[in-house]
């Protein structure tokens, strides 16, 4: 603010003392040096702190700007699976990039708009001083270039959105041809893309005449606005002079402070719109800081026995439902389970009976509508987040591995685990053979920069993320689905180990897989239906062979694996 | 605005003054058909900087010859010329804008259309040489340099350079002397200008790489959310993040600084300039070597031209950045079609046998795939292909379908090679389904229209009913014109699987190729996924890239391919009883089978 001040005070005086030189110096014929040391001191001056005022502004929005990424970020780590299942990845980032983005824009702009709004006061208020009818007359367009700057302001943003969502459907077209090129030389379909992408770019192109005939009716208008003051300045003010009212010095100066005008004058007619963006912005921001995280640790936990045999798990007749407020109609209807310490049980049943469902509940990543779920006696919404998940590991289907190296991807849980014990979970899980092969072994870059791995070998590694954690229970929710099925009793082998002594639920599709588990579940329509060995549910359960059947088929896959 | 860079160029892309002339020469070459609206367009940006060097030699001439003077008739012609010159800026100013977005989009147009026709019409070798994301951003990033150059760089970058060069020449012409003392604080400024320029080139492509940092983290943290909370790391991966935010945080100052040194030396320079201009100007009124107006007219001009250099050294790295993407365009529409028609290329016969003789190839500067395969296949006939990893089988299907050339030897339908049919009707004949079905955006009919655009909502319908599998598409929310890429609605595996199947049925093509998915579906879909398959292939001549040998066994012939050669040729139960390695195969397979029931 001060910084704004000084700068202010410093350019308006630059015209002053051009005026004075003028008429005092030349006119008069009196002494010039110190006039024109008198300009080039108010010019250094209001130089130093136009920098010194930039660089506070622009500090400050972008401290306020990474405090709140920050904040977005460490929210949105904490907010439960149900905000993340109901909000696209696509969407939240947008809050933490464009949205920042403007918010950030008005932050800067607040302190510019400040001393600009101030340059506008004091200059104006300078020339009614000096000479009041012609302030008033060659000020009197002025207003309209704040005005028309709101709107071109406002209108061309728009535009220029639109001219960036035609651009990213051309990309769209583009992209899908290159990346499904096989497809597209497969059946020849060359010119039906090229027909689609000329669709595509003359929508771009109408789009960017669209937003240049809004830049050519506003621009030249703000242009002319401040012309029709200089003239006025010119004519008027000429004929004062003539008159012997003003002097030329004054003209001069009426005609500087006029240009001088112009800038502030366009920029405060921008902060109207950005202030609007920004503000739309914010409040985008703020639903999601608003958003309190449902699952919380409660206020007094109750640890976890370390004693005895761990990992007993008891479902008591559970009701739950994705959407519960939404009336919905009941993923896991009074579902009631047991499994004791260091049992394997395999959920089997049809997509949608809640199998995964039953495997979400266990970590807490969702809390149940009706009935208790505990591991070892502990009801787990008593139970310390941090310490519940210590105690339950899930590898979910759709495996997710960071941009890092392998060996940080497998000790995530413990990035301080030692070389040996990363190994011990690799090899278990079947993956330290082909890390090995891998360029540079367990610290290959993996991930969106990294060396791309098959999905069998990404399934791989977050198995082997999970045994490192070494839980007490072990879920693995259809984890071995993109494996190899002539590699997969590789890794069945290694699960038998894993599975030794430790409570392990499996869900899979596979007979081979099912078949490791001491006792497997059918589950269809939230509902426990059968129970028993898969040897036994095989013989005598009809509908249970009816959700295996044709596995054989999925099964019979020749042993080559080739894609491409 | 002074706090975006807008754009900035890496070294290695940056181009030297002689690679610029040739992209601008060859612009001009490539865009004769717009030469006359770019001329009418540099015009009225002339006209337009015209009028605005006018403004101060009209004041200049009101204050001399009708104020000094005391001649109010004289006063009025100026203030009457300025009226004219203002309109005249209005509309010209205007004209330059429409104009120059007229000429620009228009050719930016023609070049999107360019780049992506020479990208359609390049060979699979093409495509496994160059990286996706790199095609990609030539039709994006490069593309977007240009418009984003055109829509907001263009007019100020010319008619800032218009305007520099313009006030500097008037200058020179109303007073050389003083000009020449005004010149003093110039050197200054060139440097810092430059230096400006290199340095927020710098800082720009540092922000550029901490943004995509920080945004990827951003991101890995969103879509890994439930693999963060399922360890409880939430505070660990928020720290990790924190520090990444920092870095950003200090390039992004880093930029400011740059800023904000330079600014204060153009904003001080601009005053001392006058502030010369003033002492030396005023003691040549009194020598009587220069008129009052001409020393305001210096003032007025001086102020409005520092302006430009500021600009120029902003827009410069837009304009450079524009020149780079634009010759990596241009190398891509340079780059040799090595598949195309030959000159007297026929129609392609797919009801010709196909007949392979003595075939050796290998993917660009690697070791051969194929080594002397001889194959005929008859027309109707269906050959399953099958072999290990890497022996060749898909480039052999793939030389079949011309989406490479043999090295040495041929491949002819008939008795035409495979190079002297036209591209174009050998697609039609010979289709090839890779069945890991790969969904374009929109909707299910979009999808199976990839293979022909024309075909009626009744043709797809029909396709789909062919194959089986009508019903279920229409069994989907919105039936076949449910969008594939909205949220709820996606298909599954299988269910793309048979997109892709639906394609082909209505192509209709006499030589099928199938390239069988590795992966496992649902076991319910799997065997409409089966039925679908038989049916396509029935009255075709088909090639199976075979991974599952319960697909061999349904066809007339195996061609078991392992090192790169025709290693076994016969009927399934002729190699199985041979005792061979497809025997082993399928040995192996059986044994597996057993194990899994």
């Amino acid at each position: 603010m001060i910084a704004g001040l000084l700068y202010t005070a410093g350019r308006v005086a630059v015209p002053l003392l051009i005026q004075l030189g003028l008429d005092r110096g030349i006119r008069d014929g009196g002494p010039l040096l110190p006039w024109a040391l008198a300009i080039a001191g108010a010019g250094l001056f209001s130089a130093t702190f136009l920098g010194v005022r930039r660089y506070l502004a622009f500090r400050n929005a972008r401290v306020i700007e990474a405090r709140l990424r920050d904040r977005i970020f460490a929210h949105v780590q904490r907010l439960h699976f149900a905000f993340h299942d109901a909000n696209a990845t696509g969407e939240l980032m947008s809050r933490g990039n464009t949205d920042l983005q403007h918010f950030q824009n008005f932050v800067t702009l607040v302190p510019l708009t400040f001393g600009n709004a101030l340059v506008v006061v004091t200059v104006t208020v300078i020339m009614l001083i000096l000479q009041p009818l012609l302030a008033v007359l060659a000020l009197a367009s002025l207003p309209f270039v704040n005005v028309l700057g709101r709107r071109f302001a406002q209108q061309l943003h728009p535009a220029v959105l639109r001219v960036q969502q035609e651009s990213a459907q051309l990309a769209t077209v583009v992209e899908e041809s290159v990346s499904g090129v096989r497809v597209v030389k497969g059946f020849g379909s060359e010119p039906i893309q090229a027909a689609k992408l000329g669709i595509e770019a003359d929508d771009v192109h109408d789009a960017a005449l669209r937003s240049s005939a809004i830049r050519a009716r506003y621009l030249p208008g703000i242009e002319l606005l401040p012309s029709i003051g200089l003239i006025i300045v010119l004519g008027y003010g000429g004929h004062l002079v003539l008159d012997g009212r003003m002097t030329v010095g004054e003209l001069v100066s009426f005609n500087l402070y006029v240009i001088m005008l112009i800038q502030p004058l366009r920029m405060l007619g921008m902060i109207v719109a950005n202030g609007q963006r920004a503000s739309a912005a914010g409040s985008r921001i703020a639903e999601v800081l608003d958003t309190a995280p449902a699952i919380v640790d409660p206020t007094k936990p109750i640890p976890l026995p370390e004693r005895g045999a761990l990992g007993r798990i008891e479902l008591v007749d559970v009701d739950f439902d994705y959407h519960a407020d939404a009336g919905g109609a009941g993923v896991l209807r009074g579902l009631s389970l047991t499994i004791e310490p260091g049992e394997s049980v395999a959920l089997v049943g049809p997509t949608g009976s809640g199998k995964s469902t039953v495997a979400r509940l266990l970590p807490r990543f969702y809390d149940v509508d009706g009935g208790s779920v505990r591991l070892d006696g502990v009801d787990v919404s008593s139970v310390r987040r941090d310490e519940l998940r210590r105690a339950v590991s899930i590898v979910f289907e759709e495996t997710f591995l960071f941009s890092s190296s392998i060996r940080d991807n497998i000790a995530f849980a413990d990035p301080d685990a030692d070389h040996a014990s990363v190994v011990r979970a690799a090899t278990l899980a079947g993956a330290d053979e082909f890390i090995r092969e891998l360029p540079a072994g367990y610290d290959t870059e993996i991930g969106e920069r990294g060396f791309s791995l098959s999905g069998g070998q990404r399934q791989r590694l977050s198995i082997a993320r999970a045994i490192l954690a070494d839980p007490r229970v072990l879920v693995l929710d259809d984890a071995t689905s993109a494996v190899d099925p002539t590699k997969e009793h590789e890794i069945r082998d290694a699960l038998g180990e894993v599975m030794d002594r430790r409570t392990t639920i499996v869900i899979a599709h596979r007979p081979a897989t099912i078949a490791l588990a001491d006792r497997v579940v059918l589950l269809d329509e939230g509902r426990i239906i059968a129970e028993g060995t898969h040897t036994d549910l095989l013989a005598t359960n009809a509908r249970y062979r009816e959700v295996l059947a044709a596995d054989r088929d999925a099964a019979e896959a020749s042993p080559d694996g080739e894609v491409g | 605005m002074g706090w975006s860079f807008g754009h900035a160029t890496d070294d290695d892309a940056r181009l030297g003054l002689a690679g610029t002339a040739e992209i601008l020469r060859r612009t001009m070459r490539d865009g004769r058909s717009h030469r006359r609206g770019a001329a009418i367009a540099i015009g009225s940006l002339v006209a337009w900087t015209s009028t605005t060097l006018a403004g101060p030699l009209l004041v200049r001439r009101g204050i001399d010859d009708g104020i000094i003077a005391g001649d109010r008739a004289q006063l009025n012609l100026s203030i009457a010329l300025y009226v004219v010159v203002a309109i005249v800026s209005y509309v010209s100013f205007r004209f330059a804008i429409l104009q120059l977005a007229r000429v620009g989009e228009a050719f930016l147009r023609e070049m999107r259309n360019r780049v992506f026709g020479t990208l359609l019409r390049q060979s699979m070798a093409f495509y496994d040489r160059e990286k996706a994301g790199v095609l990609v951003s030539r039709m994006t990033s490069d593309v977007d340099s240009l418009q984003e150059l055109i829509q907001f760089g263009l007019v100020m970058f010319t008619s800032a350079s218009l305007l520099l060069v313009g006030t500097a020449v008037l200058l020179f012409l109303l007073s050389w002397q003083l000009m020449l003392v005004c010149l003093v604080a110039m050197p200054v400024v060139a440097v810092a200008s430059v230096k400006f320029q290199r340095d927020s080139n710098r800082a720009y492509l540092l922000v550029r790489d901490r943004i995509g940092d920080t945004l990827s983290r951003f991101q890995e943290g969103i879509s890994g959310v439930r693999v963060v909370q399922a360890f409880g790391r939430e505070q660990v991966q928020s720290a990790e993040f924190a520090e990444s935010n920092q870095d950003l945080y200090r390039t992004h100052m880093a930029a400011v600084r740059v800023q904000c040194w330079y600014l204060p030396i153009i904003e001080f320079a601009g005053a001392a300039t006058t502030a010369v201009a003033l002492g030396v100007g005023g003691w040549m009124v009194a020598e009587g070597r220069m008129t009052i107006g001409t020393v305001v007219a210096f003032i007025l001009l001086l102020s409005s031209m520092f302006e430009p250099v500021q600009q120029l050294s902003q827009l410069f790295n837009m304009v450079q950045s524009a020149a780079a993407s634009l010759n990596k365009l241009y190398t891509l529409i340079d780059e040799p079609v090595d598949i195309d028609d030959r000159p007297g290329a026929v129609e392609a016969d797919g009801r010709a046998p196909i007949r392979i003789s003595d075939v050796s190839f290998g993917y660009a500067g690697g070791s051969p795939v194929l080594t002397g395969v001889d194959l005929e296949i008859s027309a109707g006939e269906r050959v399953a292909f099958v072999g290990p990893t890497g022996a060749g089988k898909s480039t052999l299907a793939k030389l079949i379908a011309r989406f490479y050339d043999p090295t040495a030897g041929s491949i002819r339908l008939g008795e035409t090679d495979l190079r002297d049919v036209t591209v174009g009707s050998l697609r039609r004949e010979v289709v090839v389904v890779p069945q890991e079905g790969y969904l374009f955006s929109g909707t299910v009919a979009d999808n199976i229209r990839v293979a022909d655009a024309d075909a009626s909502d009744l043709e797809v319908r029909s396709a789909l009913e062919r194959i089986g599998v009508l019903e279920r598409f229409e069994a989907l929310p919105d039936g076949l014109d449910t969008e594939v890429q909205e949220r709820g609605s996606r298909l599954s595996a299988g269910e793309k699987q048979l997109v892709s199947l639906a394609r082909a049925a209505l192509a209709d093509p006499s030589v099928l190729i199938l390239d069988e998915a590795t992966s496992s579906v649902d076991p319910g879909t799997e065997a409409v996924v089966e039925r679908a398959m038989e049916t396509l292939m029935e009255g075709r001549t088909v090639i199976a890239i075979a991974h599952r040998l319960s697909t061999s066994q349904r066809c007339d012939r195996v061609a078991v391919v392992a090192d790169g050669r025709l290693a076994e040729l016969g009927t399934h139960d002729d190699l199985v009883a041979a005792g061979g390695h497809y025997a082993e195969l399928y040995d192996a397979w059986v044994r597996g089978l057993g194990d899994a029931a």
